[in-house]
């Protein structure tokens, strides 16, 4: 390369370059404190307005006050001196945000942190933005297939839904929610995982099993690790609903996952105190309420008019000993449409996922189910009810009528049906048609221990004996007369064969 | 009871010795340091007093200019500006201290409360550093 076309090429770049001439506000910064900066001067700046420091750290005002800005640091501050000089920017925070972060890890403020290069963006999203309107406003009626067949079947998710994930710590809550990104694989959705004040090291583990699962071809991954301050987590679950605005305002679905809400809350407690804004319930600000409402109310489904596309949203609240009377859980819960709600005992019990049936809802969900689920889950969830209440009655030992008996063994085998091991999603049709085996009773002569095996061996089975069953279930969303015929003679061929040989090997019988 | 911030004091001092005779004036004082020394405030006098010059300057319609520059500014500059800073400002009376540091290396800053033009030297180089720099 020689010396000219260096020259050459600096002075075309110079003459792409022009400054303009313009009146800056500046402040400067009287005291910098754990991520917090209180600034004077700054007249006329706006509410989360961004400013910039002398060495390019970022901040947003979020306190306006008579003579003084308080502004949070999203940055290191520890370079930030007494009387240094901040300019505003005029413009509200922002995201850059394009096609190319598929796939990618990038920080709170949507900078790329797995090493594979800078990430090319030709928009910015604000990562604030008033929820969309009524108007523009379609209700739930597509599912979201999580692959886990008592979400599927009990609680099921719509798009553009809001289902909390709660419970202890332990309990499997991300779990689900990986769960739920390894099965989108080819259903046409972006997944968006916002990590909030997680380890690096779990963020790590969860990376590598959706690099695995192939599904890092259309998940991204927001992180505000533990180590960093305490304004980023709190903007991060924001930042990940703009990444998911993008996508939407594409025509696409998108599914966001916060992981947790629970420790957002409490990085925005840190702040708000920080801030001096006056305590309230459990030392939380008294807008916690409003800091997970207009963040949850970012996740809809838009009508066709409006460009269709849509956000569901699976926020995870963690609980301290079951206790879902706490100050953040009920918030969440009153805000979202239905909640998970998985607990320690059913854990260490062996029902895995552990989710309480009982507890759990969703209030718009049922609508999203398609009609060949409905049909055979309907009954399920009642089932599952009675078998708890009775299960109690039957600690006594005492003599059970023939119904009661029935009904505790059909619950047996419905708790025993639900129960699947993590990573392995199973598609909604083979669901269907474990579930009608279930629920019209043809497991019922099937000892209890024997129920996972003879579902394994059913679902391998069925793969080739029930194809026109699968196929209704896929172009139709239910089955026909001839589908369900086909299906009651694969039921029943399979039982023969499994009863014939039960305790050989199951190859046999694929 | 609702707070007093200096600013609330500096416009109350304002307020009262507003077109006020020379003897009035004597006996606000003393009534102003007397609510101070009672409301031991008197550590407070000298930010208390930053802000009454402020007010003063506002109400008035005076503003102070801080003008950086590398060298002195010439006389016919100094009109000019003053001339584009009543107009853009429209205030009645605009008062230059200036401040000469040499690696601003050439071009004027200028600084009002907290408004700045930067018209430096040392500006646009940093500027053109950032573009050139610039992740593509």
């Amino acid at each position: 390369m020689s010396t000219n076309y260096i020259v050459e090429n600096l002075k075309k770049e110079i003459d792409n370059f022009s400054s303009q001439i313009k009146a800056e506000k500046i402040g400067h910064v009287l005291e910098v404190f754990d991520g917090i900066a209180k600034i004077s001067g700054l007249s006329d700046i706006k509410s989360s307005e961004m400013v910039t420091f002398p060495n390019g750290e970022m901040g947003v005002a979020l306190n306006l006050e008579e003579d003084t800005v308080g502004v949070i640091i999203l940055d290191d501050f520890s370079k930030i001196r007494e009387g240094d000089e901040v300019k505003a920017t005029g413009k509200i925070l922002e995201v850059p945000v394009s096609d190319n972060i598929i796939g990618r890890v990038v920080n709170a403020l949507g900078v790329e942190i797995d090493g594979k290069g800078v990430i090319k963006a030709d928009k910015t999203y604000p990562i604030e933005k008033v929820a969309p309107g009524v108007i523009t406003r379609l209700s739930v009626s597509e599912p979201v297939s999580t692959g886990i067949k008592v979400i599927d079947s009990i609680i099921p998710i719509g798009r553009g839904q809001r289902e909390l994930i709660i419970g202890d710590r332990q309990t499997g809550k991300t779990a689900i929610a990986i769960d739920t990104i390894l099965n989108q694989k080819g259903q046409d959705m972006i997944c968006v995982y916002v990590s909030i004040g997680q380890k690096d090291s779990k963020l790590r583990k969860i990376q590598t099993r959706l690099e695995k699962g192939g599904a890092m071809a259309y998940t991204i991954i927001v992180s505000a690790g533990s180590s960093e301050p305490a304004p980023l987590s709190y903007i991060a679950p924001y930042t990940g609903v703009s990444i998911a605005e993008y996508f939407m305002d594409q025509g696409k679905d998108v599914l966001i996952i916060y992981d947790d809400l629970s420790k957002h809350a409490v990085a925005y407690r840190e702040i708000s105190l920080l801030l001096r804004r006056p305590p309230g319930r459990e030392a939380f600000p008294g807008d916690v309420f409003y800091l997970h409402s207009r963040l949850l109310e970012r996740a809809c489904r838009r009508n066709k008019e409006y460009g269709g596309g849509s956000i569901t949203a699976l926020p995870i609240v963690e609980t301290q000993a079951g206790d879902v009377t706490a100050y953040i859980p009920t918030n969440v819960i009153s805000i979202t449409d239905g909640q998970i709600f998985l607990e320690t005992d059913l854990f260490y019990k062996g029902i895995r996922p552990a989710i309480n049936v009982g507890l759990s809802v969703s209030r718009v969900g049922s609508n999203a189910q398609i009609k060949a689920m409905k049909k055979v889950a309907g009954t399920l969830k009642l089932d599952l009810a009675q078998y708890r209440e009775l299960e109690a009655f039957s600690q006594f030992g005492s003599d059970l009528d023939n119904a009661t008996k029935q009904q505790l063994e059909r619950g047996k085998r419905a708790v025993e049906v639900l129960k699947q091991p993590q990573y392995s999603p199973v598609a909604v049709e083979r669901q269907v048609a474990v579930l009608y085996a279930l629920t019209k009773g043809y497991m019922d002569d099937i000892p209890v221990d024997k129920i996972k095996e003879f579902e394994e061996g059913f679902v391998n089975y069925a793969e080739n004996h029930t194809k026109k069953f699968y196929k209704e279930i896929l172009e139709t969303k239910m089955w026909t007369d001839a589908g369900e015929a086909e299906l009651k003679k694969a039921i029943e061929e399979f039982k023969n064969d499994f009863q014939n040989f039960q305790g050989q090997s199951l190859g046999k019988f694929s | 009871m609702a707070t007093l911030s200096n600013n609330d004091i500096a416009r109350a001092i304002y307020l009262v010795s507003k077109d006020k005779t020379h003897t009035e004036l004597h006996d606000i004082n003393n009534k102003v340091v007397k609510f101070l020394a009672r409301r031991r405030l008197l550590s407070k006098t000298e930010d208390i007093l930053e802000r009454l010059d402020k007010i003063i300057n506002h109400e008035s319609g005076k503003i102070v200019v801080k003008v950086l520059s590398a060298r002195k500014l010439k006389e016919e500059l100094k009109k000019e500006l003053i001339f584009f800073l009543k107009k853009r400002y429209k205030a009645k009376e605009v008062i230059l201290t200036e401040t000469i540091d040499e690696k601003l290396l050439g071009g004027i800053g200028i600084e009002i409360n907290d408004e700045i033009i930067d018209l430096t030297v040392k500006n646009k180089i940093k500027k053109l550093q950032e573009y050139l720099i610039r992740k593509i």
